[in-house]
This record gives structure tokens, sequence and C-alpha cells, in this order.
């Protein structure tokens, strides 16, 4: 399926992988624009429930980053 | 866990990606990102108008009392034992955690579905995709926890209601 975008909901730690992905924003890396990032204060604070919501809510898979 | 019950509820547990980047590995993140995207893109988009009643029932059974107890308490009983001072091995709990996550999941659905109005095992069994007799089985839990009611005979099959 060459025409299909997913949607991908990343869950990425304040302190880890939301500063990494900062990081190579800054850089200039490029990655991917299907993420729909959150930030949370900590990977630890995903909660199970979450994942399926974003599920429930159209999300095509998770990505918990810590 | 959580994969687990992906796949259960037919989402399917590869569509979640867990990955540990720091701060500083900004390379690490774009690849990381790039996989998942491509993963996912692989699999194709999640077909979600089937799997309604099942992301209900996902839900119901991660904010149920039963998983959360036992996932709290899962250090203390691994490494200084439950109540009764028993010490259980790592692969013990996880199979009870397992077999646990299925039945509460599988109830949760049976309980979605006699909401919905299917009344006879039968009926649930359709629409479930769960064996007549792990139906009839859990039905009975269900009647006793009082979330279905046992609503008489209709064509010698018995009925069901959700409360």
């Amino acid at each position: 399926m060459a025409d299909f975008e997913p949607r991908v909901v990343a869950f990425l730690c304040n302190w880890c992988a939301y500063a990494g992905a900062d990081l190579a924003g800054v850089s200039r890396l490029q990655y991917p624009a299907n993420l729909r990032t959150v930030r949370v204060m900590c990977s630890g604070r995903v909660d199970p429930a979450f994942i399926i919501d974003a599920f429930a809510q159209g999300s095509d898979g998770v990505l918990v980053g810590g | 866990m959580v994969r687990r019950l992906l796949d259960l509820a037919g989402i399917g547990g590869e569509r979640l990606h867990l990955q540990w980047v720091s701060s500083a590995e900004a390379q690490r993140f774009v690849d990381i990102a790039k996989n998942a995207v491509e993963s996912v893109r692989e699999l194709g988009p999640l077909d979600r108008s089937g799997l309604q009643m099942e992301i209900e029932a996902c839900e119901m059974t991660l904010n149920g009392e039963t998983l959360r107890w036992l996932v709290g308490k899962e250090v203390r009983i691994t490494s200084k034992g439950d109540v009764y001072g028993r010490l259980w091995a790592v692969e013990k709990y996880e199979s009870v955690l397992n077999n646990m996550l299925e039945r509460e999941y599988q109830k949760n659905l049976i309980y979605l579905a006699v909401k919905e109005g299917r009344s006879s095992v039968r009926d649930i069994s359709t629409r479930t995709g769960l064996g007549l007799k792990r139906v009839s089985y859990l039905l009975a839990d269900l009647e006793k926890t009082k979330r279905v009611e046992f609503k008489g005979m209709k064509d010698r099959k018995p009925m069901f209601a959700a409360l």
C-alpha cells in the first residue's frame, strides 16, 4: 500500500525521548511526520488505558519512548 | 501485558512499540521513529469498524480492579511473598496474570454482548467468537458478581440480561 500514511501516536518522556526528538529537530535530522507526539513527564505516566484509547480514537500504531 | 491484550482483541500487539531513548541520542530517536512508522505502514490501516466492542472490553479490563491489584502487587508477590508468605516465581506470576487478563477480557466482552441484547448463550457465542462452554462458564461467574441476571427460560434456552 503505497499511499497509506499511518497515524502513530508517540508517548514521549519529557526527559528522555522528547528531549531526543527535540535534539533531532535542532540537528535537522529528518524523521517521519506521521508521529503525533504526546509529551508526558515520565514514561511511567503512560497508563495502558491511554494506549487502548489511542487505538480507539483512530491511531494505527502507538510508540512509547522513555 | 497490553500487547497480549491487543492480540486478544484482534488489534495486534505488533502495533505497539516500546523503546528507550536517552536525551542525547537524536539519531537513535530518528531510527526508532522511522522503524515504528514503517512497521505500522506495512501492517496497513487499522480497521476499527468491527472492533468497537473489543476495544471497550479492553478498556474495561484495564480499568478493572482485578488486574490493577494483581499488577500492583507484582513486586511484593515475587520478592517478599503473598499474604500466606508464599514466594511466587516470576513465571508463575506471569502465567496467572495472563490467565486473569484473558478471563477478565472475555468476561467484559460477554458482558457487553449481553448489554447489546444478545441474551442466549449461543447468541453471545456467535457475537464474541468464544466457545459455548467458555461463555456459559463465564456467565455463571458474571452472575455471581451481579453483573448479569438470569431471566428465565425461553424455548428451553436460558436467557440473560445485563444489570
